[in-house]
């Protein structure tokens, strides 16, 4: 019996190109239990998306290849399956909801027809049956008029309501883990609250595990229990919620918490964002990624990968800084004067 | 659907008076005196004021602008210069040998939906680059150059098949016979060849950029086989445009077959008009011009409202 | 003509099930490590970059190749044309006649029946590269004088139609409303007719000669401009920095022809290339019919037509190779439309 719904150890997932290797994924690790939500954090080319589409098998090879790690969804290793058996793993066992939801969807599909397209799929149902589920399951994460709206196509439904089709779609084979790669990013931000609560419902009835992938530390305050920050590929610091946003160790994670607007800042306290560019994966240091970016740069950083330290509970981080150094420089950052650990 | 059938609607009305009026202009800006060629030879200049006024060429522009598409409505074209016989007359000789080349070239031309699915899926293989390559070459040969290769090579020295004229036909337009259907085969398939080329070129566009859709990815995402999703939600939506070109093209073959039906001797409709051409005979050139246009431009509005059909996007107005 | 699909190049990642493992592609790759590294690229400048797609295209930079013989043999035949008039003597014409000049390896118009002995001419040889026709004129040579005919006619024709294009497209896009209706519902109207009948409808009135086919392919051709640059200021036309001209005080001429227009031009490049086939093509097609180019001028659709007579008979270079050379030349401009459409398409994923 395996101990976490999912675990991850030290995911890598390199792309192949003629211009060189791009360490997409970097010996990631985490782990995923039941009615559990981590949220991935980081900017866009962090790694994140391509971490989940390398669970689901979905990665393009070439030039994409997962090179390394342990993907194991309870006893089973997602990595040694079958084409067929991953297959079944898609959208059954492990499912995914995207970006966009406009066009995520078959613009000449009815809705209640994709969505009975994934029943019949995992569920061996016949065609009524599977249109009766499907009917339920758009009822079930709050459409109104669900046989009505089944029959219509997604142009007819307004963004939020699409992203409750592809919840419905992804929860109607009751999968263990939900993968919602940032769901909300695209909607109104009045939709996101009921998005997320929509996603939570779901994970309450079906015991499933989440996992959150955005770049907006507002949507993981929300609804995380634990939150995986990533840069360059790699994670530089993880833990239960409570820790990253009181407790954090890492300077981009610093960088992420200062630049969000608060509301207790004076007026002229101007916004602070993280200065320089999203890294380029194609010239990634054997060090930190973080290097040209991080304010508190030490010598080296651009040579060697810090091992990973305690900063807390169940809390991890990787920075050549010495903690009790790290505690002092967070601690002047105009953000964290008020909230003092 | 309602209000987008009627917006066309209208629009169709409004084209067509356009097209009647540029094709009236053309007939009237034509340099001579219509009047004297009716009058025959030799009249005298009471006689040509005499016709001009019995056939209203003495009214001005709008006037005879509103009796000319008066008769249109009753399906007056006038009567050729040259022979005297009613232009519609002609027309209604000559269609059935154009309309069945247009069908059969458009069959043909269904041959590069597969050529195009085909070619994306196999992208930067041989035969993609291969057929993409043929396609572009094949798209932009001139019929005419097409047509006499075919000829030559088929016609003259194989000696396979017929190099001109049209057989008997049952239904109107359908070859009665294999010889009347080994007349059809070198044009159509000139016509055809050169927009297999095109519709496989469009199809495969179509196909690639379907392939890449965020919602081919969700499908994927879902645990759907290769093929399901390929043929269930990728061909689905990238057929729908090409569809629509192969629609267009059989009414735009109806006048665009000139120089197909030049080149085989066919006495269609193109036929007609190029023989006008060298007679001088405007009435026929116009009757058959404006008689080839509204037949495209009716095509049109069915594949539109064909389209709209199948896209609900458009039929339950977006 | 019909509105292009954006052709995307970049393979199925997927592998799919009905095909066989695919080979490693270069191009691909480098499209997918652009697609994954969203910034830190070098940005180059809007033509290098397109240059630098365009490179890739091999069937493009082959069109391009074309379209610079076609137009190298095209200007220098049109300038001896009209800069070295000659004097030539035949049994066929009056003594010491001035007529227009070429380059040409021999006088494309000299008649030599010795060439000519059973009346269709002589296949090719060394001296004549691609034979003579039924009056002994060198066929090469008129091959190559064709070349000004067709370059002019591409040339000027869509110059004629884009500059129309260019005026009342913007007008159009940029005013909207009641303007902006009129303009498009006439574009209708010219659309509605099948292309070719249309042209000879026109050519009908204006009567036969290639001062006439210009005409023709350029009044026709404006609708066609007309409709890309008004799409294209439509989706600009709320950009920001259109308000931000207007905020200075920018007048709308001013907003139109110098912000707008100049950043709305990519596809209106793509449309000029295969209009400029399309033109030649059309040109040839008329030839042919007999109401383009007369004799004794040279062009590729009349000696295609001139030929026909004479192929049974067994001449089948007078036919072959006008047709190569007008194949290869709306090959050309065509294939390398495709191609700088496919560099400047920005839904490409680079």
């Amino acid at each position: 019996m395996a101990d976490h719904l999912l675990e991850v150890k030290d995911l890598s997932t390199y792309f192949f190109t003629h211009a060189g290797v791009v360490k997409a994924v970097n010996g990631v690790s985490f782990t995923l239990d039941r009615n559990e939500t981590i949220g991935i954090v980081g900017e866009s080319g962090s790694g994140k998306t391509v971490a989940a589409m390398s669970l689901l098998g979905l990665i393009p090879d070439p030039p994409g290849k997962v090179v390394e790690g342990a993907l194991m969804l309870g006893d089973r290793d997602l990595r040694t399956m079958s084409d067929e058996e991953m297959r079944s793993v898609r959208g059954n066992d492990i499912a995914m909801i995207f970006q966009d939801p406009m066009t995520s969807l078959n613009p000449v599909m009815k809705v209640g027809k994709q969505v009975a397209e994934a029943i019949i799929l995992h569920q061996k149902k016949s065609k009524s049956e599977a249109r009766r589920m499907a009917i339920e399951a758009l009822a079930r994460v709050g459409i109104p008029d669900a046989p009505k709206r089944a029959e219509q196509y997604p142009f007819e439904f307004s963004g939020g309501m699409r992203q409750r089709v592809m919840i419905a779609m992804a929860v109607s084979s009751n999968p263990d883990v939900l993968i919602a790669d940032e769901p909300t990013t695209a909607l109104d931000v009045t939709i996101q609250a009921q998005i997320l609560d929509v996603i939570s419902e779901m994970q309450a009835q079906f015991d499933s595990g989440v996992i959150l992938i955005t770049h907006d530390l507002g949507v993981i305050a929300e609804v995380a229990d634990k939150v995986m920050v990533m840069y360059g590929g790699r994670t530089v610091e993880y833990g239960p919620i409570d820790e990253i946003f009181y407790n954090s160790h890492h300077p981009y994670t610093w960088g992420l918490l200062s630049s969000l607007p608060r509301l207790d800042a004076s007026q002229k306290a101007r916004l602070t964002p993280i200065k320089g560019q999203p890294p380029n994966l194609l010239l990634l240091p054997e060090g930190c990624p973080f290097v040209g970016r991080c304010p508190y740069e030490l010598q080296q950083c651009r040579g060697e990968w810090p091992p990973e330290e305690a900063g807390g509970p169940a809390h991890g981080v990787h920075c050549w800084l010495p903690a009790d150094q790290r505690l002092a420089l967070r601690a002047a950052l105009p953000q964290f004067r008020e909230s003092a650990a | 659907m309602t209000a987008y059938i009627i917006r066309r609607l209208l629009q169709l009305v409004l084209v067509l008076f356009g097209v009647t009026l540029i094709t009236f202009s053309m007939l009237k800006l034509v340099p001579g005196d219509p009047a004297v060629a009716l009058a025959g030879k030799g009249a005298t200049n009471e006689r040509i004021a005499f016709v001009r006024h019995q056939r209203g060429l003495d009214r001005s522009f709008y006037v005879q602008y509103y009796l000319y598409v008066g008769r249109l409505f009753h399906g007056d074209l006038g009567d050729s210069l040259y022979s005297g016989r009613p232009v519609r007359t002609l027309i209604w000789e000559a269609a059935p040998v154009t309309i069945q080349l247009a069908i059969a070239a458009v069959l043909i031309e269904l041959l590069g939906i597969p050529l195009g699915v085909y070619s994306a899926l196999r992208q930067y293989s041989f035969w993609d680059t291969a057929l993409t390559t043929a396609a572009l070459i094949l798209w932009g040969i001139p019929v005419f150059v097409l047509g006499y290769f075919a000829m030559y090579i088929f016609g003259l020295k194989l000696n396979w098949l017929p190099i001109g004229g049209v057989g008997p036909t049952v239904l109107w337009v359908i070859p009665s016979s294999w010889e009347s259907l080994k007349t059809l085969i070198l044009p159509a398939l000139t016509l055809g060849m050169i927009e297999v080329a095109y519709i496989s070129y469009m199809q495969r566009a179509s196909m690639l950029e379907v392939t890449r859709s965020d919602f081919i990815r969700t499908a994927r995402a879902k645990g759907l086989s290769e093929r399901q999703v390929i043929w269930g939600h990728g061909f689905k939506n990238a057929v729908i445009p090409v569809m629509t070109i192969a629609g267009i093209d059989l009414g735009a073959l109806i006048g665009g077959a000139i120089i197909t039906e030049t080149v085989f001797n066919r006495p269609g409709i193109g036929q007609m008009i190029y023989l006008a051409i060298n007679q001088r005979d405007i009435a026929v050139i116009a009757g058959g011009v404006l008689f080839a246009t509204f037949f495209f431009v009716f095509a049109n509005l069915l594949v539109d409202l064909g389209y709209a059909w199948v896209d609900p996007r458009v039929r339950l107005g977006e | 003509m019909a509105d292009w699909d954006s052709d995307k190049p970049g393979r199925d990642p997927y592998g799919s099930n009905l095909t066989e493992a695919p080979a490693v592609d270069a191009r691909r790759t480098q499209e997918v490590v652009e697609e994954i590294v969203e910034t830190g690229a070098k940005p180059l400048g809007l033509w290098a970059d397109t240059w630098r797609r365009l490179k890739r295209n091999k069937l493009a930079l082959v069109g391009l190749g074309i379209i610079i013989v076609f137009l190298c043999v095209g200007t220098v035949e049109t300038v001896f044309y009209q800069a070295h008039w000659h004097v030539r003597s035949s049994p066929d014409t009056r003594a010491n006649q001035r007529v227009p000049g070429y380059l040409a390896p021999y006088d494309p118009n000299e008649v030599n029946y010795a060439l000519s002995p059973q009346g269709i001419g002589s296949p090719p040889s060394w001296k004549h590269l691609f034979g003579a026709d039924f009056l002994g004129r060198d066929v090469l040579s008129r091959v190559l004088i064709a070349t000004r005919i067709a370059m002019l006619v591409g040339i000027i024709a869509v110059a004629i139609a884009l500059a129309l294009g260019l005026l009342l497209g913007p007008i159009s896009g940029y005013y909207g409303g009641a303007v902006d209706s009129v303009i498009m519902r006439i574009a209708d109207i010219f659309f509605a007719f099948p292309y070719i009948l249309f042209v000879l409808l026109i050519m009908s009135v204006l009567g036969q000669g290639f001062q006439n086919v210009f005409i023709a392919i350029g009044v026709l051709g404006w609708a066609s401009f007309a409709r890309i640059v008004r799409g294209q200021i439509l989706s600009v036309k709320s950009m920001e920095y259109v308000e931000a001209a207007r905020a200075q005080g920018a007048g709308d001429l001013r907003i139109i022809f110098r912000h707008v227009l100049p950043n709305s031009m990519a596809p209106v490049y793509v449309a000029v290339a295969m209009a400029i086939g399309g033109a030649i093509a059309t040109e040839a097609a008329l030839s042919y019919l007999g109401i383009g180019v007369q004799p004794p001028n040279s062009s590729w659709g009349l000696m295609i037509a001139e030929s026909v007579e004479y192929l049974a008979a067994g001449n089948w270079w007078w036919l072959l190779f006008p047709s190569l050379a007008l194949v290869a030349t709306v090959f050309g401009f065509i294939s390398f439309g495709n191609g700088l459409r496919d560099a400047t398409d920005p839904k490409l994923k680079e």
